[in-house]
């Protein structure tokens, strides 16, 4: 016998759960558009120091998050539920009051994150490239520039981006062979005083990554604002300035003077090292190496270099010393570190106490400067923690856990 | 229990005493058919009493000998038919023809046909969790396996764009190597690029078999979260004949056909044709010169997608013969070529690069059954897959914009995917499946198996001969032996035991000192043996109330890849072990009946999966180095819910949903990278990002009779799909509101075919996403917006 009411019950199952699909059906279509807007804020009042910290799934792919802390020196920071996401690969530098993240998932973005006057974090800036960036650095007052150097490319690419709103103002591609003829110029350093543009970079076979040119530092001057190239300066006292993905090569001071650093380091990417490692100075306003300046880092440091090194000011920078020498260096390890402060001027080098040995990232320095306090982070056996250096005294103080895979920047805003 | 006598309709059946010979004792013979007329294979008939049965033969015959004087009761039973009992009178030396129609088991929806398995033959997968979707009420649409998998609950398909495009394959959180395809028993991974599930098309297919987590032992390989098994037509004499056209210039063309003589010779085989421009608009960012977003959210076309591939698969031999059941020697070749328009999302625009594969396979395939003596079964299917990819990226100093513009970047060398390249890969893969089972009688029953694999690539690179990654040669060679015992407690409860040894072996050679006099070629080897194990039970609490459950502990051997590494950055792991997962399976179905004449039927099924998978094998992270290599690193916990509700009224209206609900989270207490080392995973207990978790399908739909002409039938199909929105990256971390999400899609598909002389005239008109949704599957690849399609067939029997 039919029952009616059996089949109006199983029919009104059947209609909610129709109903299910066509309500999920119905939800706002404008969700589906997909495209970052750069228009979510993150509250940052009271809240002046900014990291940017990776977090490595167990599938081993990485998402950046940066976040705004109070304090780096209690608790632990951590990113859960806040911060911008940015998945895929990203590098971090700030140029005034702007953070510059470089990177992504595919192509390659230029974001500035930077304070509004509602006291929160935004994203500035809408760019993005193919090829990889290897650098941004500060260019003037109101310009910043990058540079895409790949061993594997017979082209560089230098691009000039306005500080106000982070967009492109101007591409410019050099050839290769108008600075060396041998293949695979891999970027190390980039540094641009009043009139001219420093780029530094060592000979890396594009597949083998084997360093087969270690006899003679390079650096390849360009004049600045055109972008013109003018000349390779070298130095055969010391070996290639810079390495592998660290970016130190060249850094300079307050005054314009320019220093390159040399170490080819097996622990950053040398196959080979035929020449003492050393800094050398290129002067205020000039274009080639002074012959009569030479920083013996070994001497001074005891038998050890760096590959890291961040200018403070007063002829100090804070640098990251390998206590490994060079023929007992692991390869591609950028590591062990030892912090320190070295005078530039009075070519010394102290070690900071406080600070245990710790392992190198091989990426950019991390390091804060705020007034005479600078904030690092150092990877521990039982994780990853925020140090207070005290530039005055030397010393240094344990702050906050970093709740992070690898730290990716430390920032004041 | 009787059960079925409730169920059982004959059609037709007569009872003779035809000839009498001088036989010492009474036997049974006849035929068994289909409702069509096609002898069915496999069906048992038992003498319930003396528990002694034989099966019919490929043609359908069977003849039960020896029969004792006296009243027997007869059992005929076929999974997926009604089976038929009745209760005969043997005279001494009685010769009694007994031919039976059976008639298939009259729920029949599309998604949730287990049908047309030959009973006892193969009947030791029945306990298996299996999703056996027919393809036979889809003959008229324009769907290809990939389509037709979508549907399956615990699948999702996560394609890149439109046809031709890059798809990954995912059933219950698994997916790439750990789940296994073949084609007719065949193993397909390595068939080429041009035979994909994209280009099979609905009627190249007769059904498609999804084994979730616990895979049988006659499929004998090393997958770790399950199979899928594509059964082609198998049809003796047949024709079916269809062109489909539709949006973006896509034009598909299917020949399907056999044809076989009475002595058993037979020619058989089908050849299929895609093409599509895959011109369909997307949004994008309009971008200046240097790099700029200068206008968001602009309709582009697609000018550099264009798909073509062309398949044939000849065979020829004989069935049914005294010698073979089926012997058959055949041959697969392939083709396709495939314009690559974007990278990794649609940010990155391509105008040059082409992927390309050609490939050949020599099949051969042998299936005897009651080989040597009754209930001896074998068979053997093997191929050789000679499989070449083609990689191009020679255009140089381009950079292409969505309007199709090259910008020029002044440089000679770099392609658009890197340095420029021509890389061929040569693959070269042995496959054999040999299986034999015995029945020792109604209750007992053995299944072996042995799968081998060979593979081997080469690569090479025109434009870059001396690259050392390209002079790194590697081969593997993988038996997987398999052993399954079946027993049969009683009609409502059957229980299969197996085991699985997993041998693999790994080569690799490197050359050393390449132009120099010490140039020399070195071996690497490395060998490893596991042993997986696994338990499958059926048990019918009611006639119509099936519970199923199945347990396997599996293997996913390591590619040589993985093991060895390319010879530079990716350094060999020889410690590196398989991937292994513990898989459980619980489910039920009922099926019921409500109304007048039980016009009403329901059919409603659940199945709980739980998948605890270890060892799962990724690339190590590092940051200071450019060195790395693969590693047993992650774990991961996939607890799930799979429902489908079935509802037909006469045969009018159907309506098929399905559900599934998959949560699978991050269980590995550590990460590891070169620089922090072994570190708490922050992500520990969280659900993994970058894949569907919710995702569901409704169909519904109405046959009208005699529209128009006699002999027609006229369908109207409604298709729903929907996935929730899911997180690329883990959920933990980050602001919401800046975080990259996948969006939650819903797709609507209308269907309208036309039949006319019975079946032999087909037309059938579609409209995918006629709501014209804009759909991603991964993030930032949008999938075509609304598109239509025609397609004409004609199929003769």
């Amino acid at each position: 016998m039919f029952s009616t009411n059996s089949f109006k019950k199983t029919s009104l199952a059947f209609l909610s759960l129709l109903g299910v699909f066509s309500f999920t059906s119905c939800s706002d279509d404008d969700d589906n558009v997909v495209s970052d807007d750069n228009s979510t804020t993150i509250p940052a009042e009271g809240k002046p120091y900014v990291m940017s910290m990776a977090i490595q799934g167990s599938e081993g792919n990485f998402t950046y998050y940066t976040v705004p802390f109070e304090n780096l020196m209690e608790g632990t920071l951590s990113a859960e539920g806040q911060g911008f996401e940015q998945p895929g690969y990203y590098d971090f530098t700030q140029i005034d009051q702007t953070i510059y993240s470089i990177g992504g998932l595919d192509d390659v973005n230029v974001v500035g994150i930077s304070k509004n006057e509602s006291d929160e974090l935004v994203q500035v800036g809408d760019v993005s490239y193919d090829a990889s960036l290897n650098d941004v650095v500060n260019a003037d007052e109101n310009t910043v520039i990058s540079v895409s150097m790949s061993s594997a490319s017979d082209v560089v690419t230098f691009r000039k981006f306005n500080k106000n709103n982070v967009s492109a103002i101007e591409t410019k591609n050099i050839q290769v062979s108008q600075f060396t003829s041998l293949v695979g110029p891999a970027y190390s350093g980039m540094v641009v005083t009043e009139n001219h543009l420093f780029l530094s970079y060592y000979i890396s076979n594009p597949e083998t990554f084997a360093t087969d040119y270690t006899d003679q530092a390079e650096v390849a001057v360009f004049s600045y604002p055109e972008l013109e190239f003018k000349k390779v300066i070298t130095d055969d006292r010391v070996g290639p300035i810079g390495g592998f993905n660290v970016k130190s090569g060249l850094i300079k001071d307050e005054n314009n003077n320019v220093y390159a650093i040399s170490h080819s380091n097996p622990a950053n990417g040398f196959s080979e090292f035929t020449k003492p490692s050393g800094i050398l100075k290129i002067n205020s306003g000039e274009t080639e190496f002074d012959a009569d300046y030479f920083f013996d880092i070994e001497e001074a440091s005891g038998g050890n270099n760096t590959a890291h090194l961040k200018y403070l000011g007063n002829g100090r920078a804070f640098a990251e010393i390998n206590v490994a020498s060079r023929d007992q260096q692991e390869m591609w390890s950028d590591g062990p570190l030892q912090s320190a402060i070295v005078d530039l001027e009075a070519q010394t080098v102290s070690y900071i106490d406080g600070i245990p040995e710790h392992p190198g990232l091989g990426r950019r320095l991390i390091a804060l400067q705020d007034g005479n306090f600078l904030y690092t982070s150092i990877t521990e056996e039982n994780g990853l923690y925020v140090y207070e250096v005290n530039l005055q005294t030397g010393t240094a103080e344990k702050g906050a856990k970093i709740q992070a895979s690898f730290p990716a920047g430390i920032f004041k805003l | 229990m009787i059960y079925k006598f409730n169920f059982c309709l004959i059609l037709f059946f007569c009872v003779g005493n035809l000839f009498s010979q001088n036989t010492s004792k009474a036997s049974l013979f006849g035929n068994i058919r289909d409702k069509a007329g096609q002898a069915l294979e496999g069906v048992t008939v038992i003498l319930v009493d003396k528990n002694k049965g034989v099966v019919t033969n490929a043609k359908g015959f069977y003849h039960l000998k020896n029969i004792s004087e006296g009243r027997h009761n007869i059992k005929v039973s076929y999974l997926g038919f009604e089976s038929f009992q009745k209760e005969i009178e043997f005279g001494p030396k009685a010769q009694i023809q007994l031919d039976i129609q059976l008639e298939e088991s009259s729920f029949e929806l599309e998604t949730i046909n287990l049908k047309g398995k030959s009973a006892v033959r193969k009947i030791n997968e029945q306990a298996y969790t299996v999703n056996s979707v027919s393809t036979k009420a889809l003959q008229n649409s324009t769907s290809d396996a990939k389509q037709i998998l979508n549907r399956v609950p615990g699948v999702r398909i996560l394609q890149d764009g439109g046809l031709g495009s890059d798809l990954d394959f995912s059933l219950n959180g698994f997916s790439g190597d750990q789940v296994k395809f073949f084609l007719n028993g065949i193993p397909m991974d390595n068939f080429g690029s041009a035979f994909n599930l994209a280009s099979i098309p609905v009627n190249s297919i007769e059904r498609i078999d999804v084994y979730k987590g616990v895979v049988p032992v006659w499929l004998g390989t090393d997958a770790l979260g399950g199979a899928v098994n594509i059964i082609t037509n198998q049809k003796n004499d047949f024709l079916d004949v269809s062109y489909s056209y539709g949006s973006f210039n896509t034009h598909r063309t299917s020949v399907n056909g056999a044809f076989t003589n009475k002595n058993g010779f037979t020619v058989r085989g089908n050849f299929n044709h895609n093409y599509s421009d895959n011109n369909y608009d997307v949004l994008v960012d309009k971008k200046d010169v240097n790099g700029n977003v200068v206008e968001r959210n602009i309709w582009a076309e697609r000018f550099h997608d264009r798909y073509r591939s062309i398949s044939a698969n000849i065979e020829t031999g004989w069935v049914n013969t005294d010698f073979a059941d089926q012997l058959l020697f055949g041959i697969i070749a392939s083709g396709d070529d495939n314009q690559i328009q974007t990278g990794a999302t649609m940010e990155t625009v391509y105008g040059g690069v082409i992927n390309e594969s050609e490939s050949v396979i020599p099949t051969l395939k042998y299936k005897k059954n009651n080989l040597f003596f009754e209930g001896l079964d074998v068979s053997l299917n093997s191929a050789l897959n000679l499989v070449k990819n083609k990689i191009i990226d020679t255009l140089t100093g381009r950079r292409f914009d969505w309007s199709g513009n090259a910008l020029d970047t002044g440089s000679e060398t770099d392609g658009e995917l890197g340095e420029a390249s021509l890389l061929t890969l040569d693959n070269t893969e042995f496959t054999s499946q040999f299986n034999a089972s015995y029945l020792f009688d109604e209750k007992h029953s053995l299944v072996f198996n042995h799968g081998f694999q060979y593979f081997h690539q080469e690569r090479f690179d025109v434009l870059n001969p001396d690259r050392i990654a390209n002079q790194f040669p590697n081969s593997l060679y993988k038996n997987v032996l398999g052993l399954a015992y079946k027993y049969n407690f009683n009609q409502n409860w059957n229980a299969t035991a197996f085991g699985k040894a997993y041998i693999l072996n790994l080569e690799t050679s490197k050359e050393f000192d390449f132009g120099e006099e010490t140039r020399r070629t070195d071996v690497f080897e490395t060998n490893s043996q596991n042993f997986g194990y696994g338990l499958a039970t059926s048990y019918f609490i009611l006639p119509n109330l099936q519970l199923k459950a199945s347990y396997e502990h599996t293997y996913r051997l390591p590619t040589a890849t993985e093991v060895f590494g390319n010879g530079l950055f990716v350094t060999a792991n020889a410690d590196l072990e398989p991937e292994q997962s513990d898989n459980l399976n619980c489910g039920a179905t009922y099926d019921f009946s409500i109304g007048e004449a039980k016009q009403h039927k329901f059919n409603v099924g659940s199945n709980f999966i739980y998948r605890e998978a270890k060892d799962l094998i990724f690339q190590v992270v590092t940051l200071s180095s450019p060195q790395t290599n693969f590693s047993n690193l992650a774990e991961i916990r996939t607890i799930g819910v799979e429902s489908n509700v079935n509802y037909a009224w006469k045969d009018f209206f159907e309506l098929s949903t399905n559900m599934t609900y998959q949560n699978s989270t991050d269980q590995a207490e550590f990460t590891y990278n070169d620089f922090s080392g072994y570190q708490e995973n922050l992500n520990l207990g969280e659900r993994l990002p970058n894949t569907p978790y919710l995702f569901g399908n409704a169909n519904a739909r109405f046959n009208f009779e005699n529209i128009g002409l006699d002999d027609s039938k006229l369908q109207a199909t409604y298709r729903y799909n929907f996935v929730e929105e899911f997180f690329l990256s883990w959920s933990r971390f980050g602001n919401r509101n800046t975080k990259a999400i996948i969006p939650q899609q819903s797709s609507h598909d209308l269907e309208l075919n036309y039949s006319f002389q019975n079946n032999k005239y087909n037309l059938g008109i579609e409209c995918r996403n006629f709501t014209d949704e804009i759909l991603y599957d991964k993030f930032r690849l949008q999938k075509p917006g609304r598109a239509f399609y025609v397609k004409f067939r004609y199929a003769i029997n």
